[in-house]
Order: structure tokens, then C-alpha cells, then sequence
């Protein structure tokens, strides 16, 4: 064999190795990118996933707030198993309010939502943890984040009628707005008192909202 | 956040930044010393603080035509600052460019006045197209306070809180202009909604924020031809919400020893 094509054969193989080598790396890093991939798409089937059951579920009508056409939302209401637990209960009407609007016209919360964490405070103020989604797929404007927010606080306060107050955190944080008009600063009221109103609230403001006073913040 | 801000005085005691002024006297030709021009307008009423949202790297919403919200609304302010000086009424805008104030600087901007009213001008990414909608901040329940904070509060409130002083002449304002809006924007409501909207919170002034639906069209254009039935509401809104006895005169003030 000619000196040349033993160098060309030697110089191929090498090649040939070193590829092989770089292709295993390659092959090593796109799964471990799967990987990430795969488990952060988990982490949001699971939390978008309505598989929150208690022993305590009972099948009833809930009330899930859509929009109902293009500034207000109004009650849908749902047969669903429900738990006897506040906070488990009101993880499954916010799971079903992101989840499964009637049509997509309905929808108030970006598709991409992920309720991350709900607890109740002994005082009955619920803090929702959202994820980035809900800010940051926000369609702009007052009346889509008005709205959002006021299908949030009435599908709570209509399910779970423990509750007085909500906050709103996104990605467990406190933020300033929710994409840059609502103030999310405050707390949002939820099962107001029927007794009379107190001084300085103007009851005619209750009638003329169109997205109700549950979309007004409390400090 | 809440409750950790400056100060601010609950009854605006803060000099305008410029004086208010009196009704001038009617200029005289000096080619025609008989002859009179028509008044110079006149500043009696409040300050018109008129607000477009967003600005610099904050475009707002954006259409898919191409309309960016940032743009839509500073030539909405500027058409509808033209209407209120014609009104004879001063008017301030917290941009006439392409920056982009905190929400606490415009807020200070209406705040530096003793009689001033604060407008923001939006345009949403929603909504039917060519409707408009105005909303107020409403504090539908006063926070608990204790005897010992409660005499502090009653000269002081929070920056954070200055809204809440003005919730009902706001409210009052805000149904004005929406009664006026309606009129020229079919579709639009009768009267206006309460939305907690953080542009409002510290202005110690009457405030209200206007959203007009929306960037959404194929034609940016077509936005253009929202501005002057926009600027007319405002301006009529605001002659309802503050009569016309502290406006000032339409016709010509006499002059001393004309006929």
C-alpha cells in the first residue's frame, strides 16, 4: 500500500474517532436538554392537571366565571366533584377556571397559566400563586386584566364562601401589576358583607361595575 | 408596597407650578384700535393633566396591523389637549414624547396642582373595535385604623392611598365622560366600571383612565379617526363634571369705553 494512503486511511480514522467521540457528547446533551424539557412539561401537565381529589368530594354545581361577552364574565356553571376543604376546593375551581372554558372566547387566563400554590390565612385571605404565564401572556390592556382578575376572585368567592380577601403573587412573588395596569398590590375582596355599607364606599358604584367590586383591591 | 410610602397632604396645599390665570383683556389692533380680536383663552378652571400610557421601551399593546399603543394614545392626547385649549381650560401632558415616566412621576405631575384633573389614555389589545370605556379607582372599604393612626390619617394619607380621598368626585368624573363617549362610540357602555388601576392610585386629584378597543385592526389608520370624537367627550365630559360658572367666558370680555 502507497505511503499516501496509509497517512489518508491513518488521518480518516482519527477523524472518524474524534466524530464518534463528539457525537456521543452531542447525543449525551440533547438528553439531558430532553430531560429538562420533559420534566418542566410535567411539572405543568401536573399542575394544570384536574386530579385534585379528597376523600371529601362531592359532586356539585360549581360556578366558574368566564367572560360572557367582550367586558363582563358571568357564572357557567359546572357539575364537578368538589372538595369539603377550602383550599383543596378552591385549587379545583381555579384549575377548571384556566382548564376548560366552554369556548375560547370565554377564556380570561392565558391557556399557559399555572396555578403554583394556594393557601388560605386564618383570617380567610387566600393568596393564589400564578405562574410567569399569567403576566407575562396577559393579553395588554384594563379590560382583559380586569377581567382576568375578576374571574379569578369571583369563582372563588362564589365556591368557597369562607373566604373575605384574595392576593395575587406571580411566581411567588408580589408584583405591581398584573401586565402593567391592574395594581396587584392590594388585596382583592372576596364575600363582601351584607350589612349596610360602610362610610365612603359610594353604592353606586356597586351598580354601575361592570366587572364587579371583587375586582377592587383592599389595603 | 402598601402603606410604606411618602406622605402626602390629604388636602393638596402645593402651589400649581404655574398660577392659574385671569381672564386677559382682548387684544386691540394697532393698525384698527376699534377693532377687537378674538379673546386669547383664558385658564380658570382645573388643570387638565391628560396622561398617554406607556411610552419608550413600554410599548403597550400592539396590533397585527402594526398599530403600537404607545403611539396610538400621544396623538389622542395631543388632539384631545388641542379640543380642552380651545375650551379655554390649561392643559399639561405628562409626555409629549417618546419616554416613559414612572407611574409615581405622573402621578406627581397632577398632585403638584391645586385643582387639577388627571387623565390617562389607553387603548387595549381587546375588546370591539371602536368602543371606549372609562374607569375609576374605587376602595369599596376603607382599611381598619387605630384610634392613635386615625388622627394622623385625618391631614395625611399614604402615597400609595392618595386615590382613595377622591374615589366619588373620580367616579363622578369618570360617568361624565363615559355618558359622552357613549354618544359617539356606539357600543360603548352607559357608564363607567371601577378597576384598580395602578396609574391612578396616588394621584390626589380627581382620575379616571380612558381605554379605547383596540390596536387589533388590520388598518392603523383607522385609529386615527377615533381621535377627535375621543378629545370632544373629554372635553365635554369635563364642562359637566366642573360647570361652566368656574369655566371660562366664551364671549369676549368688554373692553373699557367700547361701544
Amino acid at each position: 500500500m502507497p505511503r499516501n494512503l496509509k497517512i489518508a486511511f491513518g488521518i480518516l480514522g482519527v477523524a472518524v474517532l474524534v466524530g464518534l467521540i463528539s457525537l456521543r457528547g452531542l447525543h449525551r446533551r440533547i438528553e439531558h436538554l430532553g430531560d429538562i424539557q420533559s420534566s418542566d412539561e410535567q411539572l405543568r401537565r401536573d399542575l394544570l392537571a384536574p386530579q385534585i381529589s379528597t376523600s371529601t368530594d362531592v359532586k356539585v354545581k360549581a360556578a366558574i366565571f368566564w367572560a360572557a361577552g367582550p367586558d363582563h364574565t358571568a357564572p357557567v356553571e359546572i357539575e364537578m366533584a368538589l372538595s369539603a376543604d377550602p383550599v383543596q376546593r378552591a385549587k379545583q375551581v381555579l384549575l377548571e377556571l384556566i382548564k376548560d372554558p366552554p369556548t375560547p372566547e370565554q377564556r380570561t387566563l392565558p391557556a399557559n397559566t399555572a396555578l403554583a400554590s394556594l393557601y388560605i390565612l386564618p383570617d380567610g385571605t387566600a393568596i393564589a400563586d400564578f405562574s410567569d404565564a399569567l403576566s407575562s401572556e396577559m393579553p395588554s390592556g384594563i379590560l382583559s386584566e380586569g377581567m382576568a382578575v375578576d374571574s379569578i376572585a369571583r369563582t372563588l368567592e362564589s365556591n368557597v364562601n369562607t373566604l373575605h380577601r384574595l392576593k395575587i403573587l406571580i411566581h411567588g412573588q408580589e408584583v405591581e401589576t398584573l401586565a402593567g395596569h391592574v395594581d396587584l398590590t392590594g388585596f382583592f375582596d372576596l364575600n363582601p358583607p351584607t350589612s349596610p355599607p360602610v362610610a365612603g364606599a359610594s353604592p353606586a358604584a356597586q351598580t354601575t361595575t361592570a366587572t364587579g367590586s371583587s375586582a377592587n383591591p383592599r389595603r | 408596597m402598601a402603606g410604606a410610602g411618602l406622605l402626602v397632604a390629604q388636602e393638596p396645599t402645593q402651589q400649581p407650578t404655574q398660577p392659574q390665570t385671569l381672564p386677559s383683556q382682548p387684544a386691540v389692533s394697532p393698525q384698527n384700535p376699534d377693532a377687537t380680536q378674538p379673546p386669547p383663552p383664558t385658564h380658570l378652571g382645573p388643570v387638565i393633566v391628560l396622561d398617554p400610557a406607556h411610552g419608550g421601551t413600554d410599548t403597550g399593546a400592539r396590533g397585527a396591523g402594526g398599530a403600537v399603543e404607545k403611539d396610538v394614545v400621544l396623538a389622542f392626547a395631543r388632539t384631545a389637549r388641542g379640543e380642552l385649549e380651545r375650551q379655554g381650560l390649561r392643559v399639561v401632558m405628562t409626555r409629549t414624547d417618546d419616554s416613559n415616566p414612572s407611574y409615581d412621576d405622573r402621578a406627581a405631575m397632577a398632585n403638584a396642582y391645586r385643582n387639577a384633573i388627571f387623565i390617562t389614555l389607553h387603548v387595549s389589545s381587546t375588546g370591539t373595535f371602536s368602543t371606549a370605556r372609562v374607569y375609576y379607582y374605587h376602595f369599596p372599604n376603607p382599611p381598619a385604623q387605630s384610634p392613635a393612626a386615625s388622627s394622623t390619617a385625618s391631614a395625611l394619607t399614604t402615597w400609595e392611598d392618595a386615590q382613595r380621598s377622591y374615589a366619588d368626585p373620580s367616579h363622578r368624573l369618570a360617568d361624565a365622560i363615559q355618558v359622552q363617549l357613549a354618544q359617539r362610540f356606539a357600543g360603548s357602555p352607559a357608564l363607567s366600571t371601577s378597576v384598580a388601576i395602578r396609574e391612578l392610585r396616588s394621584v390626589a386629584e380627581p382620575a379616571i383612565a380612558i381605554e379605547i378597543s383596540s390596536v387589533s385592526v388590520s388598518d392603523p389608520n383607522s385609529l386615527a379617526q377615533l381621535a377627535a370624537p375621543l378629545a370632544v367627550s373629554i372635553a365635554r365630559g369635563v364642562t359637566v363634571f366642573q360647570p361652566p360658572a368656574t369655566l371660562p367666558a366664551a364671549a369676549p370680555v368688554p373692553v373699557p369705553g367700547a361701544k
